[in-house]
């Protein structure tokens, strides 16, 4: 087992103008048995990294080290790594048990007694043991995945990577394979870097999020931490469903006028922002509270939009009534508060729950506030994790 | 009303009975349709099994003492067996050779950055864009140049000229949807990327492969005008002996109709040899990239 180092690593496809940058000088430090999850939007570059790492794409420039070794020449085979691909990539004229074999006959001199044994245990542990005789057309895609993953472990590798895994399975099976990935990777303990677009594998797999755009990194942290400590305006949208809804606004005299209402900023709020003249507001939709009537200073009015039901909460989505745009923004409410399309609400944005960030750069310059507990735990695993 | 009176007969019968009358339609347009394809096998086979002089009477005579005369006539011609046992050598090993060059040219083109691929998919092409006719004399030159005319070799090379770009594009298109990931996992687990072609990509190509064997075979088998001109005695194909029974004052039908059906004997050989593989289909066990 061995961690992973990243050190400014470039790569880009194609020369001269028409050379596209999909990974913009990434540096990263993946401790021993680290669980990572490499998260973005498509064209984020979160899969080249991982293929640069995976020794399936050449950087163009940097270094990766997988332990000690500088891996930089080696090719995949060297680097004693194990993959799961998004369409699982198993062989389709083998059987499953051939498909899991076959590694470890190309990469080592074990017997094949050994081997069977080895496929053995590994198919009890994803519980395809009944399926090895089978070829990969004869099984369901979830089966499939199980068997993709029995691949990998039966290796025992150093590094698992894996690349979207689960974005073709079904809604229901995902939620379990989710589950089963987390329960494996902290059983065997073995550094895992994991890709997803999927923000909710993002939340609830990674020991670390490691978010990625348009090549560059944005953000490396705990999952809670990119969610409530984001460092620029796009983490704060990217994690978060429905996303942080950002109010562009030009700052006069302690307050932000956007568009459709004022905004009172607070002594710290304003001592943040310094001179800055044009900043964005977010929010996200489950602190922001809808009132029948006026009562404190940070409210406005607006109306209502659109009702989606989701069961025990609702989204509403809201224009403020003296806005000009188009532009709605979403709402959490109890699922069983009455409110119908067209209804005029107030609308209230706590202080506590406001993120601003600068307008031009999209830099985080005001955090929302936490409760003290959650302030203290989070302060406490940022500690631990940059003293690693 | 309107409803009652406008809806056409076919709908007043009941499911059942137009389901019927679908199944009898259906096996009526499939048999009529069989018997089209099957006649002029049949035509074929009874004449080859006809006496000389009753072959090719007209109208034929449906009911005959089949014998086997033509058949012993032919294997006793020295020649016949001769050109029979060339044919199959050199049309073999043209299939072998092609898919040995094909095969490998098509996967580097599916998979590897090459320069003005277009361009050299297109050029390939281009070696079949003119019709035989218009080569047959620059072949025929440079054959009697490189001592290649009436040679088996000479033959193979034809042949293998002749299929080359279909192989190259059928595999290509072949091996393109053959997704990538397979030889990348077959990397990680620890493959060099030739042992990733030949143990993983090889196999899941096999149907292509022997789809394109067929097509390649029967291609150089029927071929007839190249080896009109570019052997005379060493190298004839059997196609060429088939071809001397029409004389240009009679025709020996019963000889032809017998030859015929043994040059078709190989063809349905081959055919049933390989067929499992054709009918295995292309079920990867992978669900393509979006």
């Amino acid at each position: 087992m061995a961690g992973i180092t990243i050190d400014d690593v470039t790569k880009e496809f194609g020369e001269g103008e028409e050379s596209i940058v999909a990974v913009d000088d990434v540096s990263l430090d993946i401790t021993d048995g680290e669980f990572v999850v490499f998260v973005g939007p498509s064209g984020s570059g979160k899969s080249t990294l991982m293929r640069i790492v995976a020794g399936l794409e050449t950087q163009t420039a940097g270094d990766v080290h997988i332990g000690d070794t500088l891996v930089n020449q080696l090719g995949p085979r060297a680097r004693d790594i194990a993959m799961v691909f998004q369409n699982y990539a198993l062989y389709p004229n083998m059987t499953v048990e051939e498909n899991m074999s076959f590694g470890l006959k190309m990469s080592t001199e074990m017997s094949d007694d050994e081997i069977e044994q080895k496929v053995r245990s590994a198919a009890e542990m994803m519980d395809i043991d009944m399926l090895l005789d089978n070829t990969p057309g004869e099984l369901s895609g979830g089966q499939q995945q199980r068997v993709a993953l029995g691949r990998a472990i039966v290796r025992d590798p150093n590094v698992f990577l894996m690349d979207e895994p689960l974005s073709n399975l079904d809604a229901k099976l995902r939620t379990e394979m989710r589950t089963e990935i987390n329960r494996l990777q902290s059983e065997l303990g073995v550094t895992t870097l994991y890709v997803t677009h999927d923000q909710t594998e993002a939340m609830t797999m990674g020991d670390r999020l490691v978010v990625l755009n348009h090549g560059d990194l944005q953000q490396v942290g705990t999952p809670l931490e990119c969610f409530y400590r984001p460092a620029n305006r796009f983490v704060a949208g990217f994690l978060g469903s429905p996303s942080m809804n950002f109010f562009d606004g030009t700052v006069e005299g302690g307050t932000l006028r956007a568009d459709g209402f004022d905004y009172d900023l607070t002594e710290r709020m304003q001592s943040a922002v310094g001179n800055r003249n044009a900043l964005a507001l977010g929010a996200r939709p489950e602190d922001i509270r809808l009132h029948d009537r006026a009562n404190s200073n940070h409210e406005f009015e607006a109306v209502v939009d659109v009702v989606e039901p989701m069961g025990s909460i609702s989204y509403v989505y809201l224009r403020a009534k003296a806005q000009e745009r188009e532009e709605t923004f979403v709402v959490e409410t109890d699922g069983q508060r009455p409110i119908t399309e067209g209804e005029h609400v107030y609308v209230e944005i706590p202080d506590e729950d406001v993120h601003l960030f600068d307008a031009e750069t999209g830099e985080t310059i005001h955090q929302r506030q936490l409760d003290e507990q959650a302030e203290v735990a989070l302060e406490e695993r940022l500690h631990a994790v940059n003293s690693e | 009303m309107a409803t009652d009176t406008v809806p056409g007969s076919s709908q007043r019968l009941d499911k059942d009975t137009r389901e019927t009358l679908v199944k009898v339609v259906r096996h009526a347009v499939l048999l009529t349709w069989s018997l089209v394809v099957i006649f002029p096998f049949y035509w074929l086979a009874s004449m080859s099994l006809k006496p000389p002089g009753e072959a090719n009477a007209l109208p034929p005579d449906w009911i005959f003492l089949p014998t086997v005369y033509n058949y012993i006539q032919l294997v006793q011609q020295s020649e016949f067996v001769t050109a029979f046992a060339n044919s199959l050598l050199m049309v073999s090993a043209s299939v072998v050779l092609v898919l040995l060059i094909g095969v490998p040219a098509a996967y580097v083109l599916s998979r590897y950055d090459i320069p003005m691929e277009r361009d050299v998919l297109v050029w390939i092409l281009s070696s079949r864009m003119l019709p035989p006719i218009a080569v047959v004399l620059p072949f025929f030159i440079i054959f009697r140049e490189l001592n290649l005319f009436d040679t088996r070799i000479g033959m193979v090379l034809m042949y293998v000229s002749i299929n080359l770009s279909l192989v190259v594009w059928v595999m290509k298109a072949f091996f393109d949807g053959i997704p990538e990931t397979l030889e990348e996992a077959a990397r990680v687990d620890g493959a060099t990327r030739f042992q990733g072609f030949r143990k993983v990509v090889l196999p899941a190509a096999k149907p292509g492969i022997f789809s394109v064997a067929i097509i390649s075979f029967i291609f150089a088998w029927i071929e007839l005008l190249f080896g009109l001109v570019l052997t005379s005695f060493k190298a004839v194909p059997v196609t060429l002996f088939v071809y001397s029974f029409i004389g240009s004052r009679s025709i020996e039908w019963g000889m032809l109709a017998a030859a015929s059906m043994a040059m078709i004997l190989p063809v349905v050989v081959f055919l049933i040899a390989v067929n499992k593989y054709l009918a295995a289909g292309l079920s990867f066990g992978v669900v393509i990239k979006e």
